[in-house]
């Protein structure tokens, strides 16, 4: 009876589970932002790298980019989506009085702040990683980055071929000797605690070339010794190696500078602006060489102090000015020559320049004036030399350009995607995007703020002339 | 010969003189009367064992009052089933009889009720010893492919999976010692099983719904590769291996070996296997392939004397070490082991464009071959406590780590990198003796993370894990033996980056069409736009397995088992979110999260407005045996309707396969060559029905001969076939078998595959001729065997349905293998 009895139990309780069997699913699907590819064997059928475009293309991204814009009126930076120009997000700053510049790879703004001995950095959101079988693109949210750099006086930032150098001035009234420290978007994003260094022992307003795991940078010497007139320039230019974390100086070029201020290179020539002319250094074997192009006469006694240079432009713009604005003087410098030249068009008396850059390729200088005009001067070879002439200036500004507000000016940045600048207007208070071929203004961003400076963000393209086999 | 007298007289020599308590004592005989030597005694619900001696007697000791069911086994014999009724400080004297049974008889080790092909309602098979030896292939599925239900999806000799009643993938779940075996063989066929035969002890094999064990991935069988890498006792033994084979001219090295001290054991194994490309009867491809070119086909003909036909691409270099130790305690032990398991094969079939005519550019076919770099560590921490007490039995502790990775190379590069880390956990917690009730609970835990890279990564990195909890009881009523569980699972799978590309794909009919000219061009410069969607997926389900069979003895020796389930599954990664190319299959897959929408003239692939369902598989077994005397058999049937069965449809759309194309010669190719029909996997109610039988005479203490048939039949409920489904098999197996000489003849004829999809052709039927012959040749105190084995004896053409390569890889032509094998 016992058993009958438990077999009946065991019955219904397999009943009522095969009631209850129908068990259960659940899907959730969140659709994320999509990405966004460009078949590029449509439009360059000239284009032979052959076999990575099908990996390519699911991974890879086409957008416009981004745009940091440091606000004129709060210490606040904000980061819009050159796609359809909305604002994604606004970021406060530590510091007042800042400088915004885009890292090598165009990932992440730098803010410095020089005063406050402060550099940080703003992921812009969009980067490439070469995933070796193809390229993958990534846009997210721009995010602040947590790196900090505390070095004294962060001055001059140079980017070169994903490297980005920060030339710490050091700080003669504490004894702060002047460092440069070197950094890949990668070593941001990581946030690296052992970043590349190369201390010196005294301080300097000084500049350093990032050249892959080889540094160019500034030697100040004992003040008498140096040839500077103003001691805190240097007057030597060196090769640095990194080992460890730590540049060692390799080789000192034998070529002295005085009074050394700006510098630039092309990917061949590594040009700094010396009183009395440019140093021009250049890879040889395992050795640099270098040597003067003396300054012109049509100089009239100015130096340059500013070098503007692009990987595919042979030459270099050199900009020789006084202290006063308006006396602005623009040099041709060709380093495969030798030669220095002024260029035919130089800046109207009234109109100074504030802002300069090369095109995306190189193809165009462009020379943004105080007067709201955006002049783009395009490289034309006659006879085997290149000259660069005017092709156009396009008006940028319908305001009173005398009602700009103290401290500000008009701003430029050029896109690395595509031929595009943006112009930034304070005073009234939009950014414009204009075609640097077709000489048109594109397209308007409205801001609620006035704009202090911009840099463009996002995936830089390499340039279709180049030849690139991969 | 596998000869346990010697540790079997040790541990009689081991018994203890004095007896405490209850106990029984005996001898155990066969029906001549003659003693049997190495029998195993188990008593239900504890843990007390011992083996008979050399005279056939026993000693249990420390048994409780009341009813013991005693369990007795031993190979050759059908299995004993006794209860004996014991008073307070009795001590009973039985004399057992064991039946002889021509089907050899395995217990299955892994499962907390009692299972084996002759005692169990559902249907099992454990291949152990030397018939695992004899059948041992360097892939699972060639070894396994004589058992009855199990067949094998060929993959050119390098890789295969079982195929359980016509159910494979990601509904057959390869374990290792209970463990998933964690690769990333349930997603292509030429991916390998991470799992050695050559080193292993016994393979188990579940047919049918098997998810009240192993949850999800068992729907339609189990596969269990079973070796003492974690010892359980500390016995000293072992075994190698030396073995040439000519068809391939492979050569095989393998050992285990197990020893220890009182209290702590060691087991290490080891093995190492090259192949070269292997040799066929005929022309790898097969005639139906190709339309364009029959004339040089009979050239192919004529010529087929003087070539030595080879599949290409299909060498194999593998080798793999286990280390395991334990350490041992009177109520149970607790063990660890690492292995190291690697292997490089070619994948035929893998290999783009100019399949026409391989024979004359040996060099250009060496550049384009892609082959397969695989790489497993894998930890396993296997416990087992018996408790004894009033409630608990035994504890039983398996846990695992894996760590899988697979790259398949073309051209020296990494063209897809398939990872796999999986953390799994099972408890069994098997309670005393309950009102005749035996049984457990188990808890399982299994979290795997796989992803893959490159051209070939159509499913995106999702992470699944597992949470589930079953019940399993058994108990014997008189002649009844009463089997039932159940399993609720929670099933999570996440995946934050599912793409769904905006898909060129087209139909061939169309092909005068400029591709070019139909897409929408949004921007002014002549680019266009492609864009990929992105989601993050979550999935959650929750499986519920039933299950409830007994076995009848109507009349002595015989028996008939019934079982009846309900089992769910949830859905595998590569069946939901895939969305790419997967040269493996020769198609370009969709998940089922897709379906095809229609636009008026346009077809698009958009998110599915289904709902994302369990599998449901409803299964009923029925099992007619004869156990014991000189005739056996065992025949079963099978009902099993799936719902919402996943299954791959053929869209009528092709799309690029985006594979790199590097080499040239690609005028002669076919323009399609690069581009891939599309599956999209959809549910359908499929019904699966079919038969095993297997019936073994012995006709003298030597000779014995099986003969066995099985058939499958796999069809949507609203008509039509399932895909490779394999074809009607019937054979013969005749054994002669003295003191030292054993021999073997296997027969098998498959029929030929009509039941095909429309993207599928007929497959011929034919006839594989096994031989084998060993000699024991004892010396240096081992036993030593010789043997000659021959495989397809016939050298016949041989297409295997179920392969998704058979017409570039039929099997093996003629091989004979000469070997050396020791045991110790």
């Amino acid at each position: 009876m016992k058993k009958s009895f438990q077999l009946n139990l065991l019955t219904v309780t397999i009943s009522s589970l095969l009631l209850y069997g129908c068990g259960d699913a659940e899907t959730t699907i969140i659709e994320k932002d999509p990405i966004i590819v460009i078949d590029e064997d449509d439009d360059h059928d000239d284009h032979d790298h052959d076999d990575d475009d099908h990996a390519d293309d699911e991974y890879t991204i086409e957008s416009m980019g981004r745009l940091a814009i440091l606000s004129g009126d709060s210490n606040e930076a904000a980061i819009v989506d050159l796609d359809d120009n909305e604002l994604l997000d606004t970021f406060s700053l530590i510091h007042d009085s800042n400088s915004l510049t885009a890292s090598a790879d165009f990932r992440f703004a730098i803010v410095a702040s020089r005063s406050n001995d402060y550099v940080g950095f703003i992921d812009g959101g969009m980067w490439r990683e070469d995933h070796v079988a193809h390229l993958h693109d990534y846009e997210q949210a721009p995010e602040m980055n947590h790196l900090e750099l505390t070095g004294s006086r962060p001055t001059h930032i140079v980017k070169h071929d994903g490297h980005t150098a920060v030339f710490y001035d050091g700080d003669a009234d504490t004894s702060t000797p002047a460092a440069v420290q070197v950094l890949s978007d990668t070593d941001i994003s990581t946030e690296i605690t052992d970043i590349p260094t190369l201390n010196y022992t005294t301080n300097m307003h000084g500049v350093a070339e990032p050249m892959g795991e080889y540094l160019l940078s500034t030697v100040r010497r004992d003040d008498a010794e140096s040839t500077s007139a103003a001691k805190i320039l240097p007057d030597q230019v060196a090769v640095y190696h990194l080992h460890d974390d730590e540049y060692e100086q390799e080789q000192v070029l034998d070529v002295l500078c005085p009074d050394l201020h700006g510098a630039a290179q092309n990917g061949h020539y590594v040009m700094f602006g010396c009183a009395d002319g440019i140093l021009a250094a250049h890879a040889h074997d395992d050795e640099y060489e270098a040597e003067k192009i003396l300054n012109i006469a049509s100089l009239d006694g100015l130096r340059i102090g500013s070098i503007y240079g692009h990987e595919e432009s042979e030459t270099f713009i050199g900009v020789a000015s006084g202290h006063e604005a308006g006396e602005a003087i623009l040099i041709k410098i060709d380093p495969e020559n030798s030669e220095m030249e002024a260029l035919e068009w130089q800046p109207e008396i009234d109109a100074s320049p504030v802002s300069y850059a090369f095109a995306y390729e190189g193809e165009a200088f462009l020379v943004l004036d105080s007067k709201g005009f955006l002049n783009i001067l395009t490289a034309h070879d006659h006879d085997g030399e290149v000259h660069w002439e005017l092709a156009g200036s396009v008006d940028i500004s319908e305001e009173d350009v005398s009602t700009m507000p103290e401290g500000m000016s008009f701003s430029m940045t050029v896109a690395q995607n595509d031929h595009y600048v943006y112009v930034s207007d304070p005073i009234a208070q939009h950014v414009l995007q204009v075609h640097v071929d077709d000489m048109e203004i594109e397209g308007d961003i409205e801001l609620d703020f006035a704009p202090a400076s911009i840099t463009w963000l996002g995936i830089a393209e390499e340039g279709h002339e180049e030849d690139h086999d991969h | 010969m596998y000869k346990i007298s010697r540790v079997a007289a040790l541990i009689g020599a081991l018994l203890p003189a004095s007896v405490i308590a209850q106990s029984i004592e005996g001898t155990v005989n066969n029906s001549d009367g003659e003693a049997i030597i190495g029998a195993l005694i188990r008593v239900e619900g504890s843990t007390s064992k011992t083996v008979t001696d050399q005279a056939g007697r026993f000693v249990i000791d420390n048994l409780n009052a009341g009813k013991n069911e005693i369990h007795l086994a031993v190979s050759g014999y059908a299995h004993l089933h006794q209860d004996i009724e014991l008073a307070e400080d009795d001590v009973k004297t039985v004399n057992l009889t064991l039946s002889r049974s021509p089907i050899e008889v395995i217990d299955i080790v892994s499962t907390p009720i009692h299972m084996s092909v002759m005692e169990s309602a559902a249907p099992v098979n454990v291949i152990a010893g030397e018939t695992l030896r004899r059948q041992q292939a360097a892939t699972l599925g060639d070894t396994l492919e004589k058992l009855p239900g199990v067949q094998t999806n060929f993959h050119g000799n390098v890789a295969s999976t079982p195929i359980i009643r016509g159910l494979s993938g990601p509904r057959v779940l390869i374990a290792q010692n209970g463990l998933d075996v964690s690769d990333v063989s349930r997603v292509g066929p030429d991916h390998s099983v991470a799992a050695e035969s050559s080193t292993s002890q016994q393979i188990e094999v579940l047919r049918g719904p098997a998810t009240l064990f192993y949850g999800s991935g068992a729907i339609g069988g189990v596969v269990n590769v079973v070796d003492g890498r974690v010892p359980t006792d500390s016995t000293t033994r072992g075994e190698w291996l030396i073995e040439n084979s000519s068809v391939n001219d492979q050569k095989l090295g393998s050992f285990n070996l197990t020893t220890g001290s009182d209290s702590f054991g060691f087991y290490a194994d080891g093995y190492w296997r090259e192949s070269d490309d292997y040799e066929v009867p005929v022309s790898p491809e097969s005639d139906h392939d190709d339309h364009d070119d029959h004339d040089d086909h009979d050239d192919h003909d004529e010529d087929h004397e003087e070539h030595d036909f080879v599949v290409e691409n299909s060498a194999e270099e593998s080798s793999g070490f286990t280390l395991g130790g334990s350490y041992l305690f009177d109520k149970g032990y607790v063990g660890v082991s690492v292995e190291q398991f690697n292997r490089e094969y070619g994948i035929p079939g893998h290999t783009h464009g100019e399949e026409e005519d391989d024979h004359d550019h040996e060099d250009e076919a060496a550049e384009e071959n892609v082959f397969a770099d695989l790489e497993q560590t894998k930890v396993q921490i296997l416990a087992e406590y018996n408790l004894d007490n009033d409630w608990v039995k035994q504890i039983n502790l398996r846990s695992g780590f894996t760590d899988y990775e697979h790259a398949e190379i073309e051209a020296g590069e990494t063209g897809t990198l398939f990872e796999n880390e999986t953390q799994e956990l099972k408890l069994d917690i098997i309670h005393s003796t309950f009102s005749d009730w035996n049984g457990g609970v188990s808890l399982h835990y299994k979290n795997s993370e796989v992803a893959a890279q490159g051209e070939e990564a159509f499913t995106p990195p999702s992470k699944a894990q597992t949470i589930a909890l079953a019940l399993m009881e058994e108990k014997h009523m008189g002649d009844l033996l009463l089997q039932f569980g159940l399993r609720v699972e929670r099933v999570t799978l996440e995946a934050s980056d599912v793409l769904l590309p905006t898909l060129e794909a087209h139909d061939h009919e169309e092909e005068t069409d400029d591709h070019d000219h139909d897409h929408e061009d949004e921007h002014d410069h002549d680019e266009e736009t492609n864009i990929t969607r992105v989601f993050a997926a979550d999935h959650e389900f929750t499986p519920v397995s039933v299950s409830a069979g007994l076995v009848w003895e109507f009349t002595e020796g015989y028996n008939l088992g019934l079982s009846i389930s309900r089992s769910q599954r949830a859905p595998s990664a590569s069946e939901l979110l895939s969305f790419g190319p997967h040269i493996g299959t020769g198609s370009y897959e969709v998940g089922a999260l897709f379906a095809l929408h229609q636009e008026e003239d346009e077809t698009h692939i958009g998110l599915t407005e289904q709902n994302i369902d369990l599998e449901t598989a409803n299964n009923i077994d029925l099992t007619l045996r004869k156990s014991q005397g000189d005739l056996a058999f065992v025949f079963n049937v099978f009902y099993n309707q799936v719902d919402n069965y996943y299954y791959q449809a053929d869209t009528g759309l092709f799309a690029e396969s985006g594979h790199d194309h590097d080499h040239g010669a690609e005028e002669e190719a076919d323009e399609h060559s690069d581009e891939l029909p599309v599956y999209i996997f959809q549910t359908d109610d499929v019904i699966l029905h079919g038969f095993e039988a297997q019936l073994a005479w012995q006709a003298t203490n030597e000779f014995k001969a099986t003969v066995f048939s099985d058939m499958v039949r796999a069809r949507l409920k609203d008509g039509g076939n399932l895909p490779r489904t394999p074809p009607m098999r019937f054979g013969t197996q005749l054994s002669y078998e003295n003191q030292n000489l054993s021999a073997h003849l296997d027969i098998t004829r498959y029929q030929e595959q009509d039941k095909i999809t429309a993207a599928e052709t007929v497959t011929d039927g034919y006839t594989m001729v096994d031989a084998s012959i060993s000699y024991d040749i004892p010396m240096f105190n081992q036993d030593i065997a010789v043997y000659l084995e021959g495989n397809n004896i016939t050298d016949t053409e041989a297409r295997v349905h179920t392969s998704f390569i058979k017409d570039v890889a039929p099997r093996p032509g003629r091989n004979i293998s000469l070997g050396v094998r020791g045991y110790f």
